[in-house]
């Protein structure tokens, strides 16, 4: 994008910001990586369709904003995806086939496997014209040649991921929204966009190793059949019982909130961000007491329990002072369900 | 163990004249008692005070903690001991 | 939604399994708005839950004596157990015990706290563990059916007791009925043991359904006080096995039950010695009856058994294990329901009976309550 310049990359970034979380790229001009956007695009076939559906959107997106015409490429690794966007043409994306990356790669120039010069060069005295060749060839005798960026080419000629994504902001939250046409009245049809969103953002978080420690719920009201009075907007917020990527435990513990409340109309848009991302802490399986092992499973179903039939009903109980002299000052009730609020 | 009647309903006491309490009344039935510890409670007078004179009972059959609540002049049960 | 074809779905194991959530995913068309992809893949399975009480199954009741005349040394898993007495019986002190044991073991407890009369400092006293204790507080009984229902049928929890209050109207008592029917049939199949706490007054409806739904019933009844002193501080209470799907009804035994308030005094709730049972109604006197024990067909207990044996602590990385009878963690001195004299400060007495004085001690004043 030689036309380009930083404000506009930063515009392109907000507005891919709307279709995946998952953004890489740099909007300085003079920064050697400008004018490579990469967006990671797992899980976001449940929002917006197949990969060549997801292309056209994101060009349809860019086109009022970044000058020229940018040239798109997908595939499974961030190497072939590069390769396979500066073989495009303008409104012509190469859209590389799952577990077709070594094939779209073998007939191509071996040179574009490094930006060493040197590594060119004796990859030509080698014979080693195509990258296709340099795949056939064992990874030992690769890396006895070329040492670490033997290994690095070997593995790029092959169609594997060596280079972890690693997102242009670490975002503390994560938002997904869709429309509803026409808009819905009925849980049913919320539960099944809900599901598609809490899926996406699940698998970014999990593509990252991220877990979510809430959510908040917006929903888009239709006022066309609005009693008056009836707000445009309604936000649900939901803290988890513990942080997790699991899609279905956010889903369920999500509509159970709707379920208790439901919306005064009918809901023309779904967003759902996800907040207090941080890295997922492994499970920790207890050494001397085996309840722990259940205790994360236990939470979400006292959770979703308490949210379905009242906070009051489903308790746990602590003990604070137990030697005060009033037995109603002794212990106190502990809520199962995490702070909520409705706005 | 003890059960703890969350609302501490309210009783009726029968003091005998020495003013020792005798019997209460509680759920439309009276039971004889004896009194076999008590104490006292006062909490909070700067504010707004709670003060009351527990006694743990005796009856027929079974053993409860009753109390008079100085400040309202009313008597409340609150456990049973099970 | 179409299925994948046999080479699509190898090809995706084999790019999952390389890449894991970075492999690219097969959607289905799009409709509208909104994106019919395929459905998310199964949570996996979380691990099985550690067998409740030992490997057998078996829970010990917290009562030696109980224990023994239990077939299988305590209540085995998937059973229905109802516990019949009147308000103080001891029944609630059983149950309790009951859920120590059965959490030392690694269990998760639901208390359905049908009366409301639930207390946790008690229940600490008793050994149970908060941590793994869920206290249900329905409106009424049908709802807290229904809740329970969910937990078992979510595999929460590994033992539930139902504490029913002794005067249950529900506005339909059939549905109640056919709710704890049910429960049971729940309870054996997720393999959670069931407690119901059932009062002798329930109504004819639901005391069919309580007995038609549970394979083992004890009856309670206390026969005689403990005392310390003057000061009731504890209980004999009597358990038979009133009916037994598992074995001959009949055996019985005895339970001796002290009532721990975490002072000084715990101390001699250990020594038999300083200890007076009354058998029958309340006497002014304190009566000097040695306590003997009249076991039927059960273990004598031990000679310190004066209050159940608690469970044996679960070694946590800090945790100190408390002395006997010493159920709440020690605090720094502070006076304690000061005596009626009005004077101040803790007036207990180490190594006594206790600061309140009985009555006609001349440490008290001329204090009486008010009528």
């Amino acid at each position: 994008m030689p036309e380009a310049d930083g404000a506009s990359v930063e515009a392109a970034f907000e507005t891919l910001a709307g279709f995946s979380p998952g953004l890489a790229g740099v909007a300085d001009p003079a920064d050697p990586a400008f004018g490579l956007l990469e967006v990671q695009v797992d899980g976001l076939d449940r929002l917006w369709g197949p990969e060549p559906r997801l292309i056209e959107r994101l060009a349809k997106a860019l086109g009022p904003i970044l000058p020229g015409s940018p040239r798109a490429g997908i595939a499974g690794t961030r190497f072939a995806a590069t390769v396979a966007a500066g073989h495009a043409r303008p409104g012509e994306p190469v859209h590389v086939a799952p577990a077709g990356d070594a094939a779209f790669l073998a007939p191509l120039p071996a040179g574009l496997l490094t930006p060493d010069p040197d590594v060119r060069a004796r990859l030509r005295r080698f014979g080693l014209r195509r990258i296709g060749a340099v795949a056939e060839l064992p990874r030992s005798a690769l890396v006895a040649r070329f040492g670490v960026e033997g290994e690095r080419i070997h593995a790029r000629a092959r169609g594997d991921e060596i280079a972890p994504f690693r997102p242009r902001r670490a975002p503390q939250r994560l938002i997904l929204g869709l429309p509803i046409e026409p808009s819905v009245a009925d849980l049913e049809p919320l539960r099944f966009v809900l599901r598609r969103i809490a899926g996406a953002l699940g698998d970014q978080l999990r593509a990252r190793g991220s877990a979510a420690a809430a959510a908040r719920l917006r929903l888009e009201l239709d006022l066309a059949f609005a009693p008056p009075g009836t707000p445009a907007r309604i936000t649900v917020e939901q803290r988890f019982p513990e942080p997790t990527a699991e899609p279905e435990a956010i889903e369920r513990l999500l509509l159970a909130r709707l379920e208790r409340t439901p919306p005064p109309a009918a809901v023309a848009r779904l967003e759902l961000e996800l907040t207090g991302v941080g890295p997922a802490a492994g499970q920790q399986l207890p050494l001397f007491v085996p309840q722990a092992a259940r205790n994360a499973r236990l939470g979400w179903q006292l959770a979703r329990l308490a949210l379905v039939f009242g906070e009051d009903r489903v308790r746990r109980v602590t003990v604070g002072d137990p030697e005060a002299p009033l037995a109603e000052r002794r212990w106190a009730w502990r809520p199962v369900a995490p702070e909520e609020s409705v706005s | 163990m003890t059960r703890l009647l969350r609302e501490h309903p309210r009783i009726d006491a029968e003091l005998d004249p020495a003013g020792c309490l005798v019997a209460i009344r509680w759920n439309g039935r009276r039971e004889p008692v004896e009194v076999c510890n008590r104490w006292r409670v006062d909490e909070d007078w700067w504010r707004a005070p709670i003060a009351r004179d527990y006694f743990k009972v005796v009856g027929r059959q079974w053993l409860a903690l009753v109390y008079l609540d100085r400040v309202t002049d009313t008597w409340h049960i609150e456990r049973l001991y099970d | 939604m179409a299925s994948l074809s046999p080479d699509v779905t190898a090809a995706l194991a084999t790019l999952r399994s390389r890449w894991g959530a970075a492999a690219p995913r097969v959607a289905g068309e799009v409709v509208g708005a909104l994106a019919t992809a395929p459905l998310p893949e199964e949570l996996p399975a979380l691990p099985e839950a550690a067998p409740l009480g030992a490997p057998d199954g078996i829970v010990s009741t917290g009562f030696a004596a109980l224990d023994a005349i239990l077939g299988p040394g305590g209540l085995p898993r998937s059973t229905s157990v109802a516990l019949r007495g009147e308000g103080w019986s001891g029944k609630t002190t059983l149950a309790l015990r009951l859920v120590a044991e059965a959490q030392a073991s690694g269990s998760i407890v639901a208390w359905l706290d049908a009366g409301r009369s639930f207390d946790p400092v008690e229940a600490v006293a008793r050994g149970v563990r908060l941590d793994w204790l869920v206290v249900v507080t329905p409106d009424d009984l049908d709802e807290g059916l229904s809740i329970a229902g969910s937990l078992l049928a979510g595999r929460a929890v590994d033992l539930l007791v139902i504490d029913l209050p002794p005067r249950v109207e529900p506005a339909r008592p059939a549905r109640v009925a056919d709710r704890l029917h049910r429960l049971a049939a729940l309870a054996r199949r997720s393999a959670t043991l069931l407690v119901l706490l059932e009062p002798p007054t329930l109504r004819a409806g639901l005391g069919n359904a309580v007995a038609e739904s549970t394979g083992l019933r004890l009856e309670l009844v206390r026969r005689g006080w403990i005392r310390l002193g003057r000061d009731v501080v504890g209980q004999r209470t009597e358990v038979v096995i009133a009916r037994n799907r598992f074995g001959p009804p009949g055996r019985r035994a005895e339970l001796r039950i002290l009532y721990a308030d975490g002072g000084d005094r715990d101390a001699c709730l250990g020594r038999d010695e300083l200890l007076h049972g009354l058998l029958d109604a309340p006497s002014t006197d304190a009566p000097a009856l040695h306590l003997s024990g009249t076991h039927n067909d059960a273990t004598a207990p031990p000679l310190l058994a004066s209050s159940p044996p608690r469970p044996r602590p679960i070694a946590l990385a800090g945790s100190r294990v408390r002395p006997d009878l010493r159920v709440i963690p020690e605090r720094p001195d502070r006076p304690r329901r000061p005596a009626l004299d009005g004077r101040d400060g803790d007036r207990r007495e180490r190594g006594g009976p206790g600061a309140r004085r009985p009555p006609g001690d001349s440490a008290r004043d001329g204090t009486s309550p008010r009528a």
